[in-house]
This record gives structure tokens, sequence and C-alpha cells, in this order.
């Protein structure tokens, strides 16, 4: 009796240890365990650690796996690459985030493998991808027209969205303003008729924690902001590239946010409130409007309900500008600059772009973005679905999952499903309003020059900018008058260069994203 | 008889001579080589291990100073990058921008010499005069502590006491009856600011090397002053001042050698776009530059601009001083 | 004994102490300030209501701090890298400055500006790093404490102070028949304690808030000193963009932590100084040579 039972046991081990080995050949990359090094790097704070589960998992589903070889003690992600990049010793894998330029600039000098041809013959699942997005393919590609890095793909459309303290409407009887007539209604409603109702004059109608969002409002007046994923970038319309601190729209727009600053409906020190912004004013019940991040604004109703009693900051959409459109113009990009590509030194590139595709099979992109089945979540109809341990812990949902691996940003496609699980409601609600219309519009995913193109942008480009934000923060504040110093600002413009830059900015473009 | 043949003997041994004494002298200098070596080996002994540090660690990579001049690759290295000449040193030069950060810099420096040179100074006399022992320690240790508080803490303070709306000092105009004033907005008061938050950071720090030097005042000069009926403020201009006039002296040919490095740290976290242009300074300048791209090699151009214009500065501060003082750095 | 103060003298020291006294409370009030951030809970700080004194007191922020091994990994470490890194220093500076003082040193003048010149030109990052890969120097405690042990501002103050110092008491010394090192040993350096505190003060300060070089050249984790360490959990603790979580209820938040660290960096060198003044007492011990 003794004998069957631990027979039993033993085979019943042998299974369990053999059985997901056996259900998942068909991911191994290598019959021999192959180890390659990383230098990986990303958000000045995360190294590659050795001992991340999903590392583990990673490595038992498709025998290789990798060993970290970057610095534990730097707190700079990007001097921590130039610092490898200038020692020479590249390992086989280099990868963190905000590296496409630098992966674009130094793949051409041979730093890293051009990946075109690997992708075309070894990483079915990539090309696969790359063949459903040809413009996100042709987005990361460098100016010599090769794939240097795999990127981190995210998914799901809105960042951020516009929030208003729809209790302080309710109280003073408006609607969230459809148009920007009624946004300017509210705004002034909101700072004369005291809708925290302390008898003092302290509302500050619109704030914005990082101060370009004040400029969202340009899309009002049917100017732009910006049509990257940071602030003051280039946009595209009409197959050009433009930038958007140009052009009558934006002087009329200026010249309106000017007048609403001068009239107190935009937060006086809106320059230099800072990273506390939203504590601050919304802590103490005087901030009444915002364009911010969903999920992090939302968030401020729970945390806040003991000290604003009503508490009711919600998502409305975005306002008409005056020719009628309604815009989104802040989305979620589609193509990070984050990834990881080749070192030239790599003996096994076969082996390697394999195990970067093994993160675009189905096991992979689940293994990237919810962690390990049983352990992080469930499977329930074939969809990953997160334990309540997790949903319910202490921690933020997307810090545990750094903690084991996931969720980093290798080159990997994320799974916008594994986000909506924790998205508070609220957020969840201002979605879906958001989802209920046509609201985005493309977006400028970046170009890559030539070492030529890249001079002249170089060379000019900064000071270009410099000169803008110094008229624009000038104008805004009243310090200057946009409608007197148009002329005199676009003929400087000139003379620094603007239409140089813009002339390779659209050379490139048509380049990369031309035929 | 020919020409050679008159040259003789006699000249033959002037000659000699000539050469005997030419030989003589390298001997006698080697001799005396010799022998200063012979006496003087452990004065040499005892500069040789420093001699040696700089070399192997500040002297060896400076071959890096020639990324001003290429159009430099990380990966490519100093070698494998091609040469331009003054290529960056024209982008620069031609860059308005880059004038007015010059401009800048040299203004917020000066300005910071004329108030600011002064304080540690004034603030060690002052200190030297306080006769409470645990008073000046205590106050002492307190003035130094700002050295130690990162620049986003005091940033962050500095912001915050010059704000429109909670600020003190705006708080105190309103009460006068002025209007408030979003400081930090307006070019005017930039400078201001900016120096005098440094002052206040210093100063305390600063003072040590001067408390150090009036500590090196021999006591017995302050005691034949009081018999001849001296008062504290004139043992103070006539004993203490002079005494260490040649620290001060040293401290203002490295503070003129650094007229032109603004740190930019401090900069970058109070300045704005509406104040770039009485507030943007090289480093600030090269900073937003760079952040194009990690361009070392323009950084590199304008690193070695205030290098030689610095350098330049302190040849001249220090022979003048040399000259007249019989104080200085070599 | 005579009245030694004047009535213009007693106006002078009056004065002097309130102004003095003004100036410490002003340049008192951003080190209150952090103690107090440190002992106020997270949501107090972030909503702006902590000026000078804590709001809602908790120890939450310590606990979390000390609790930490790696703030006492990293707090050892620089006690390692400011005693072995001074230790350093002024072993290679005291006698360096003496040789340079001395005016019978062959080249004096091109030995000055030779260190001189190193304080306004250098080779820059990369090269400086590549210098210390070469060296074999990366990721060691030795590397850190050797690379940065002398700078020509020390050099040069101290070599000025021992300038200054009398011929007197040097002739009195080597009429005894001491050698070089026993005239500094014994003479010298006795007579120069101001300049030497302040610089082995100048030398513990620069390791104590050195975090730079230690962040390009360590790799390993248990090498990092306290200001790395501060560095990390200041950014590990700053929400993301994207996924900012709001720690507004939370009872420490990362203001209160690197606070927390901030104040237990800043006490050592707080308690630094006062060893310091005592050097700075006038009237050194003269004895034995008159002028």
């Amino acid at each position: 009796m003794r004998n069957l039972r631990s027979i039993s046991a033993l085979l019943a081990a042998t299974v369990a240890f053999t059985t997901p080995v056996f259900a998942d050949e068909h991911l191994k990359v290598t019959d021999e365990p192959l180890t390659l090094d990383i230098h990986f790097h990303f958000r000045d704070r995360v190294v590659y650690d050795n001992n991340w589960p999903v590392e583990k998992r990673a490595a038992e589903l498709t025998g290789v796996s990798l060993n970290n070889v970057a610095s534990l003690a730097s707190t700079s992600s990007q001097e921590a690459f130039n610092l490898l990049i200038a020692s020479g010793d590249i390992p086989d894998i280099v990868g963190g985030d905000s590296l496409k330029d630098k992966f674009n600039l130094y793949g051409p000098q041979g730093a890293f493998l051009p990946l075109n041809e690997l992708i075309e013959e070894h990483a079915p699942n990539i090309k696969a991808f790359f063949d459903e997005n040809p413009d996100l393919l042709k987005a990361a590609q460098a100016a010599d027209g090769n794939l240097y890095y795999i990127p981190y793909l995210p998914d799901g459309k809105f960042a951020r969205a516009w929030f208003v303290r729809q209790d302080w409407l309710d109280k003073l009887g408006l609607e969230a303003p459809d148009n920007v007539d009624e946004l300017y209604e509210v705004l002034t409603a909101f700072r004369n008729q005291d809708p925290n109702g302390n008898g003092k004059k302290d509302e500050i109608p619109y704030f914005a924690r990082q101060w370009p969002e004040l400029l969202r409002l340009l899309v009002l007046w049917d100017g732009r902001s910006t049509g990257t994923d940071a602030a003051h970038g280039f946009y595209v319309e009409d197959g050009e590239v433009k930038h958007p601190y140009t052009g009558e729209n934006y002087k009329i727009g200026i010249s309106n946010i000017a007048k609403w600053y001068k009239e107190g409906l935009i937060d006086p020190e809106v320059f230099t409130r800072g990273a506390r912004t939203r504590e601050e004013l919304l802590g103490n019940n005087v901030g009444g409007m915002t364009h911010d991040w969903f999920a992090s604004t939302s968030g401020y109703n729970v945390s806040l309900a003991d000290e604003v009693p009503g508490i009711d900051f919600r998502a409305f959409l975005p306002p008409k500008s005056v020719s009628g459109k309604r815009i989104e113009e802040n989305r979620r990009t589609l193509l990070k600059p984050d990834g990881w590509a080749i070192g030239h030194t790599n003996e096994n590139p076969i082996e390697t772009i394999k195990y970067f595709d093994f993160w675009f099979t189905e096991e992979g992109r689940r293994l990237a973005n919810f962690g390990l089945e049983g352990e992080q979540y469930d499977l329930v109809d074939g969809k990953p679905q997160f334990k309540d341990e997790v949903l319910n812990s202490d921690s933020p949902v997307n810090a545990q999952l750094w903690a084991i691996g996931a969720q980093i940003p290798r080159g990997f496609f994320m799974d916008y499903s594994y986000e909506e699980q924790w998205t508070n409601e609220i957020a969840l609600e201002g979605i879906k309003l958001y989802e209920s219309e046509d609201l985005l519009i493309p977006e400028f995913l970046g170009v890559s020059m030539t070492p030529e193109e890249q001079e002249v942008y170089d060379r000019y480009w900064s000071s270009i900018l410099t000169y803008m934000l110094e008229k624009q923060q000038a104008w805004i504040l009243g310090s200057g008058d946009v409608e007197a110093e148009w002329d005199s600002y676009n003929a400087q413009l000139e003379r620094l260069g603007y239409d140089k830059v813009m002339e390779v900015m659209n050379t490139a473009y048509d380049r990369q994203y031309g035929e | 008889m020919s020409m050679r043949e008159t040259v003789g003997p006699a000249t033959e041994e002037l000659v000699a001579e000539a050469k005997e004494s030419q030989r003589d002298r390298f001997r006698r200098r080697a001799v005396w080589l010799g022998d200063h070596m012979r006496r003087e080996w452990q004065i040499y002994l005892m500069l040789l291990p420093v001699l040696i540090w700089f070399v192997v660690f500040l002297y060896k990579p400076m071959y890096g100073l020639q990324i001003a001049f290429k159009d430099y690759s990380i990966f490519r290295g100093v070698a494998g990058s091609p040469w331009i000449g003054f290529e960056h040193f024209q982008t620069l030069f031609g860059n308005d921008q880059f004038l007015r950060a010059i401009k800048n810099t040299f203004i917020i420096s000066s300005l910071s010499l004329l108030v600011g040179f002064p304080v540690p100074i004034i603030l060690a006399l002052m200190f030297n005069e306080i006769r409470n022992e645990r008073y000046k320690r205590t106050a002492q240790t307190i003035v130094y502590l700002p050295h130690f508080i990162s620049l986003v803490i005091i940033a962050g303070i500095v912001i915050s006491v010059f704000s429109p709306s909670t600020g003190v000092i705006n708080l105190a105009l309103q009460k006068l009856g002025f209007e408030p004033i979003y400081f930090l907005t307006r070019p005017e008061w930039f400078r201001p600011i900016f120096i005098g938050t440094g002052i206040w950071q210093e100063a305390g720090f600063q003072s040590i090397v001067y408390l150090a030097a009036i500590a090196g005042v021999n006591p017995s000069l302050y005691e034949s002053a009081v018999v001849d009926g001296a008062s504290r403020w004139q043992m103070m201009w006539k004993i203490t001042l002079p005494s260490i006039l040649p620290t001060i002296i040293i401290m203002l040919i490295i503070r003129i050698g650094n007229l032109l490095e603004v740190g930019f740290e401090l900069i970058i976290l109070l300045y704005q776009p509406a104040t770039y242009q009485t507030g943007d300074v090289i480093n600030s300048f090269i900073y937003r530059q760079g952040l194009q791209g990690a361009q070392y090699d323009l950084a590199a151009a304008a690193g070695l601009f205030n290098a030689v214009v610095a350098f330049i500065l302190v040849m001249a501060a220090n022979t003048i001083s040399r000259r007249v003082s019989k104080t200085s750095l070599w | 004994m005579t009245n030694l103060y004047s009535r213009g003298d007693r106006l002078f020291v009056i004065a002097n102490m309130v102004l003095v006294g003004l100036f410490t409370i002003s340049t008192l009030y951003p080190f209150l300030y952090i103690l107090a951030v440190s002992f106020s809970s997270g949501f107090a700080v972030t909503s702006g209501q902590v000026f000078l004194y804590p709001v809602q007191l908790t120890l939450a922020a310590y606990e979390k701090v000390l609790s930490e091994p790696m703030f006492w990994t990293s707090y050892g470490n620089t006690f390692i890298y400011t005693f072995g890194g001074t230790l350093m220093s002024l072993l290679l500076i005291v006698p360096g400055a003496y040789a340079l003082s001395r005016p019978q040193l062959i080249g004096r003048r091109f030995w000055n500006l030779f260190v001189a010149f190193t304080m306004w030109f250098n080779a820059g990052l990369i090269p400086f790093f590549l210098n210390m890969r070469d060296l074999g120097l990366l990721d060691s405690y030795f590397g850190i404490i050797i690379a940065f042990a002398v700078n020509g501002f020390n050099i040069i103050l101290l070599r000025n102070f021992f300038e200054s110092i009398p011929k007197s008491f040097e002739e009195a010394a080597r009429m005894d028949g001491a050698n070089e090192f026993q005239v500094l040993w014994k003479v010298f350096i006795p007579l120069s304690k101001p300049a030497l505190a302040t610089i082995t003060l100048f030398c513990i300060v620069s390791r104590w808030n050195g975090y730079f070089w230690a962040m390009v050249l360590l790799r390993s984790e248990d090498k990092i000193p306290l200001q790395v360490y501060l560095r990390q959990t200041i950014i590990e603790l700053t929400a993301d963009d994207e996924f900012a979580v709001t720690l507004l209820n939370a009872d420490y938040s990362f203001e209160t932590v690197s606070a927390a660290i901030m104040i237990c960096s800043i006490i050592p060198v707080l308690l630094i100084y006062p060893f310091v003044q005592k050097y700075f007492n006038k009237g050194i011990l003269l004895g034995g040579v008159k002028e």
C-alpha cells in the first residue's frame, strides 16, 4: 500500500514537474540552455533582476535565461546607458526606457544589430504584429531603414482627460461645459460665485500639475499644444509635420489664454506650483478643473473623501472648439522609445530574436502583462483575471507587477485589460464616456534623421524652442502682447532657422512614412 | 705665412678655455644639482606621491579635451570620432542665446563676487568678536548647515518664500499696501533672488576658511594693542584683517577663476522661460542643448571656453597679486 | 585693569550679536523645515500644511527608513569612504603642500601651476570614467577613496598657510638637527592646526556629500554610499506619471521619507563641526620661540 502511494506521489510529482515543459515545448528557443547578458536599466530606478519570477518562468519556457550586467548604483538610466556604450563592453542585450533615439544613433554606427532580416526569418509573431501595424514599424526604424530595437508597445487609448468638480457644478446649477464659450462661463462662475462656500474668493478654476497642460486649452481655438507623448512636440496635419506654436490659431489661442489668466480663471502660480498641485488645490478645496491622467486623478475622489466631503471630480467630454470640433489631443502613445536591442557582440542573434519573439506569443504576452498563472492571476474563460489578493493589496497592482518582472519596458505588446481590472470606477466611467465619441486624432510618432539632418536639428531647434517658450510665457503672464509682437515673432523664428528645421523634419518624415 | 697659421695657440687656448668653462659650468651645475638632491631629497619625496596622483588621475585622461574639437560619438570613442576643428565653437558663438548666456553668467558671477565675497569674511570677523563661546560655536554650526541641504529643498523654500499668494515676502508687501509680485517670473528679480540665495546658502561654510585664518593670528599682537589702548574696532582693522589678507587674496584669485562657473542646478530649479533673458547661464544653456541627445562634444567645447577664459583671468589676477602682495597661487 | 570696553565697543558688540543672531535664525529655518517634514504625516506634507513644525506627528518615515537594511549598509559605506578618503587625502596633501611651500624647491612655480591648472581644466566625464576602468578601479572602495583624494584647492590652501609660518620656528628645529620630515611633523603640523582642521573638514564634508562619482563608478549595490541610497529612495518613491498613485492617506510619503534620510545624513555633519571648532581657538601654543 505504501509503495503504491509513494509511486503515485512520485508520478504526480513527475507529471507536475514536466507538464509545463511538455505543454509549451513549442516555445523553446534553444535545446541547450543559453544565458545571455543583459544591460537593462529603466526609470532611473529599476535594474533587471535575475530572480524575477517572470524571468525565471520565461527561462523555463524558452531555455534562455538573462543575466543582469547593469550597475545597481546608478540613479540615471541614461547615464548608465552612455557609460555602457563608452566602455565598449556592449552585452548581448541592451534595453531600457527612452532609448529609441540612442538605438537609432548607435545602431547604424555598429553598436547594435539590424533586426529586419532576423525578424523576417525567425520571429513570426513580431513579424505578424508589424504586418498588422506597418506604421509602427516605420516609426521605430532608423534613418537607414533598419529596425534596431524591439519596442514596448502600449495598449489602451486614453491617457489624460478633462476633469471638473461636478459637485461645484451641481451647487451652482451648471452643466459640464459643452463648448469653449460655456467653458468660459463655468470657469468664471467658479471664480466669482464661491462654490466652495467659504466666503473667500480663493477658488482656482483651472489648474495644471504640469504647466504645459495649461496649453491644452489651445485646442479650443483650433490650435494644438503637441502631437506627441511629450509637451511642446511637433504634430502632423495632412501629411505635413508642423509645430503647434506657430500659426494664426496659436495666436488667437494664446491671446485668449492670456485673457483668462488675467481674469484669474487660471492658477496664477501655474508655472511654479509643481508636483503637489492636485494635493494642494483639491485637498484645500479650491481647485475646480484640470486636464490630467485618468486613473490617478480619479483616485483623489477616494483619497480626499474625508477632507473634502462630497468631492466629485470627474471626467467630462472635451469642450467643442470655436469651429465645433471636439478632440482629445492627448492619447496613450502607440510606440514607446523603450524596449531592447541586440548588441553587436552577441554570438547567438538567432536565439536572441526568437527569445524576443517569445514575448509576442500568447503565453509570452500574458506573462509579460499579468505575471504567473496561479500566482497573480487565474484563467477565467480563457481570460486572465487577477486574484483578489493582488487587487486588494495595499500596494498598487502595477507596483506589484514591477516587483516580479512584469510590465517592465522590454520589447512587448501591452494588454490594456490588465490595467482595466484595477482602474477605479470613476476613471472607468470617464473612459467609457470618452470612448462613446470619436475623439482621438493621429499621433506623431517621431522621425529618425540622417546625421546631416540631425545636425541641422541639433544646431537650431533648442534655441528656437527656447525662444518660443520665452515669448509664450511672457504673453500668458501679460508682460507681452501676442497681437502686437506677432510679426516680429515670426520674423525671429525664421532668423533662428525655423524653416530649415521644418525642412529636415519633413524630408525625414516623407522618407520614413512615405510610400 | 697663411691666415690659418695666425689662429695660433692663443686663440686655440681661448677656445679650449671657453669649452672648458662650458663643460665646467655644466659640471658645476650637475654637481650643484647632485648636492641639492642629496640635501633636499626628502622634499622631493614628499612631493612625488601627489604629483603621481595628478598624472594618473587627472592628466592622463586629459586627451579628452579634444572632444571639444570632434564630432564625438560615445560608441566610436575619442580616437574614432572625426576631427571638426572649431565648428562647435562656431555653432556656439553664432547662437545669440549662447552669447546671452555668457553675458548672464558674467553678470551674475561678478555681482555675486562683489556682494557675496565679503560676506563670509565679515561673518568670520563678526564671529571673532563674540565673547560667549557657546553662542559662537552654536551659531557657527547653524549657519553652515544650508550648505548641506540639497538644492531641491532650497529651491522649494525659495519658491514658497516668494510665492505671490502665500509667500512671506508678498504677505509683507501686501501689508505695506503693495500689489503682490510673481517674483520668479520677473526677469528683473531673478538675479537678485538667485545671487541672494547663493550667498545665504554658502556664507556660513565659506567663512570657515577665514575663521581658521583668524585663529592663526598671533595673540600677542592683540595683547600689545590692548596695552596701547586700541578699541575692538581698531584691532579688527589693524590686526585681524591684515593678518588674514593672504588667505583673502588666495580665495579671491580662485573666485575670479570661477567667474564663468555658475552652477546650473539651482538655476534650472529656479528659472522659467520668462526669466531666461537674465537667468540663463552657460551651464543651463548647455544642459538644455545636451538634452537633445547627450551632446558631450558641444558641452566640452563650452567647458573648454569656460576654462580658457577663467584661466586667463586667474593668470592675470595671480600675476598682479604676486607683484603687489607677494601672495599668489603660483 | 582699565575698563576694556568703551561705550562704542559695547554698542559694537551688541549690534554684532544681533546681526549674527538674525542671520543664524534665517539659516536655521531650512533645517527646521526638513526636521518638521520628517516627523509629519505624508498627507500633511503633500497638502502643503507643513511650514515650521510637524503636523500630524508620526514616526512612520523614520520607521520606514531605519528598517531598510540598505540604509544601514550605505551608512556604513559612507563612513568607510569618508574615513578612508580623508586619511588618504591627508597623507597625500600634507607632505605635498609642505614640499610646495619650501622655497628651495626647484621649479616651484611650475609645480604650483601644475597643481592649479587642474582646478580649471578637466577631461570630462567619459574620459575620466574610461581611465578608471583602465586602471581596474571600477566598483571598488579603493577606487573611490584614491581617485578623489586630492584637489588643487586644498593643496593651495594648506601650502599658503605653511608659507605664513615664521621662519624662526623652522630654524630653531633645524639647529637641533631635524630633517625635513621631522620639521614637518614636529613644527609645521602642530602650528597649522586650524588649517589642517579646515582641510580635514572639507575632505570629510566632500566625501560625506559625494554621490555623483559613486553613482558612476560603482556597480554593486552593497558598496553604495548614503547619498546614492537617498537618491534612489527619492526616485523610487516618486510616482510615475501614468501610474501616479495617490499616497494622500499614507503615513509617509516620498517627501517625509527623504526628509528623514536627510536628517540622518546631516546629524553626523552637525556633530563633527564642534570638534573642528576646538582648533579654531586663538593662541596656538607658541612656546619656546620669541619673535
